[in-house]
């Protein structure tokens, strides 16, 4: 497991929320249970997602809003966030199997 | 009638259940357990691969309801530690300052809630009762107002009654029209981090006996200042430590939701308990936090609300209360639907004693008694400006140059420009009148 890169500031290790999120078993459906409305997230000026998504799922790409469903937390902070995206939780069997929740 | 409609009839009969409970959480699987133990057929479906899978909360669970009415429970229960120390720190960027309090109880317990809730689902289970995992709904059949049954892919289920225990994203709850969602201020997000250490070693650094384990809650830097709080349970070879904040603070603060366990993970207070120590999990969850404002309609017509769905959830700022509360909902719901089944009516206004049933309950006299706990901790001050004070004023109480300062006159400076003396005494006579 990688221990990501040195925090300067505490002098610790500190993981990347990339490797946080390899800690957790996932199965990944192919079909992603999630969705946004681009032309909806095109014009948003507000953005909430980039920054309240534990998982970072939701980054800036040339000044387009872009999603991976692959490595949800599954908690619903985005929905909450935004009402705009389409949200579902991912079909039975699918997503994060956690062991220590 | 014909034979064939007959035979369709029985077909029907025979697959249509006393009651469907979505959602093996605590919620659901107390439902689950009542019924089953009364002898009804009972289904709980969970979306998850197994049970426990996509359950997640911060550590603890208190245990008297627990007691009461699983007769096995203390031989059987996967409980990792008591909780035998209850700590309070106010931290800010580079120190905390903590109270302790040391006391030998079993009121509650630190205990892994993956592992938690496939235990009560096995109590289901030996009650007769059916668990069905990687089964996930869909949406709810309601015929001419009233709930039928389920759905799941193109598959489809009925019951006399529906208990909807799918947790905290009322998606079913809202599409059956029972309640609205959440706003950004009744809801906070909870991200955490399981760090593995030896059991000695957890034993050492956090002063504990072999059985027992500590409830840390964190005011200040945790959350980025916002509303909430950090915490830190000890279980039995592993720590959960973890960041509670409510969404509109994040919203408001552009706090990057995805660090901050990982920046509190390194302060140094932290870093230095949990030295050597393995991450082995990452996880996130809503927490309702809008105590009994939150609470929506909790029946229709065939339908009834547990647990999270129905924002069963006590933040006291120093604690945090959930788990008995939905199993607790769960049971009564049971109840009620063991009622509505000797009337053989499941409308909602029979169903409606499930509503008195809760608020006779521990559940409403505990949210009714902190009712002003939403309002008190949505008091910027207890979460920015007094734990940056306290760290400062203890620093400088404890600072010796060639001289050192007497207490007053630190505080009235670290004060200065931030609280009046008259607004902190009012909001310490807001804390001990209503947490």
């Amino acid at each position: 497991m990688s221990e990501g890169v040195a925090n300067e500031k505490t002098g610790g290790k500190k993981l990347s929320v990339e490797a946080r999120l390899g800690l957790v078993a996932f199965t990944i459906d192919s079909e992603p249970h999630i969705k946004l409305k681009e032309d909806e997230c095109e014009k948003c000026n507000l953005r909430y997602c980039l920054f309240v998504c534990p998982a970072r799922l939701y980054t800036e790409e040339e000044g387009k809003v872009k999603f991976n469903y692959e490595g949800c937390l599954e908690c619903g902070t985005c929905r909450i966030a935004c009402d705009k995206i389409e949200w579902n939780y991912p079909r039975g069997g699918f997503g994060a199997h956690y062991q220590y929740g | 009638m014909t034979y064939l409609l007959k035979s369709l009839k029985v077909m029907e009969m025979e697959e249509k259940f006393d009651a469907i409970v979505i959602g093996a959480g605590a919620g659901g699987l107390g439902a689950g357990y009542k019924l089953a133990t009364e002898g009804f057929n009972v289904v709980v479906l969970e979306r998850g691969q197994r049970i426990g899978a996509k359950s997640v909360y911060g550590g603890r669970i208190y245990s008297k309801i627990f007691e009461k009415e699983i007769p096995e429970f203390k031989e059987t229960a996967p409980v990792e530690r008591w909780v035998g120390s209850e700590r309070l720190t106010f931290m800010d960027e580079d120190s905390a300052v903590t109270l302790e309090t040391s006391f030998k109880s079993k009121d509650s317990f630190v205990a892994i809630l993956s592992k938690f809730n496939e235990w009560l689902g096995r109590k289901v289970e030996d009650a007769g009762g059916l668990v069905i995992p990687g089964f996930k709904v869909d949406d709810l059949v309601i015929e001419d107002g009233r709930v039928r049954g389920i759905v799941s892919g193109d598959e489809k289920l009925f019951a006399d009654v529906v208990i909807d225990a799918e947790g905290v994203n009322p998606i079913l709850a809202m599409k059956a029209g029972l309640r609205g969602d959440w706003s950004d201020h009744e809801v906070a997000v909870g991200v955490k981090e399981v760090i593995k250490l030896p059991k000695e070693t957890i034993e050492e650094r956090f002063n504990l006996d072999p059985d027992e384990g500590t409830a840390n809650l964190f005011l200040g830097s945790p959350t980025k200042y916002g509303f909430g709080g950090g915490f830190l349970y000890t279980a039995k070879d592993t720590v959960s430590i973890g960041v509670v904040l409510r969404v509109d603070s994040a919203i408001a603060r552009r706090v990057q939701v995805y660090d901050v366990v990982e920046d509190f993970r390194n302060h140094p207070f932290i870093r230095r308990l949990l030295r050597d120590g393995e991450p082995i999990e990452y996880s996130a969850h809503l927490v309702p936090e809008a105590g009994i404002a939150g609470i929506p309609k909790l029946y229709g017509d065939g339908i009834l609300l547990v647990g999270d769905t129905a924002g069963f959830v006590l933040n006291r700022g120093i604690t945090v209360r959930g788990v008995d509360f939905a199993f607790l909902s769960g049971l009564i719901a049971g109840e009620v639907v063991k009622k509505a089944h000797e009337e053989g009516d499941f409308s909602a206004e029979t169903l409606s004693i499930y509503e008195r049933k809760i608020r006779e309950s521990t559940i409403l006299k505990e949210l009714s008694n902190f009712r002003r706990a939403p309002h008190l901790l949505s008091n910027p001050r207890f979460f920015e400006d007094y734990p940056k004070i306290l760290c400062e004023v203890m620093k400088s109480v404890y600072a010796v140059g060639e001289t050192s300062s007497k207490i007053y006159p630190i505080v009235r400076e670290k004060m200065s420009g931030r609280v009046s003396v008259l607004t902190l005494l009012r909001d310490m006579l807001s804390v001990v009148r209503n947490l």
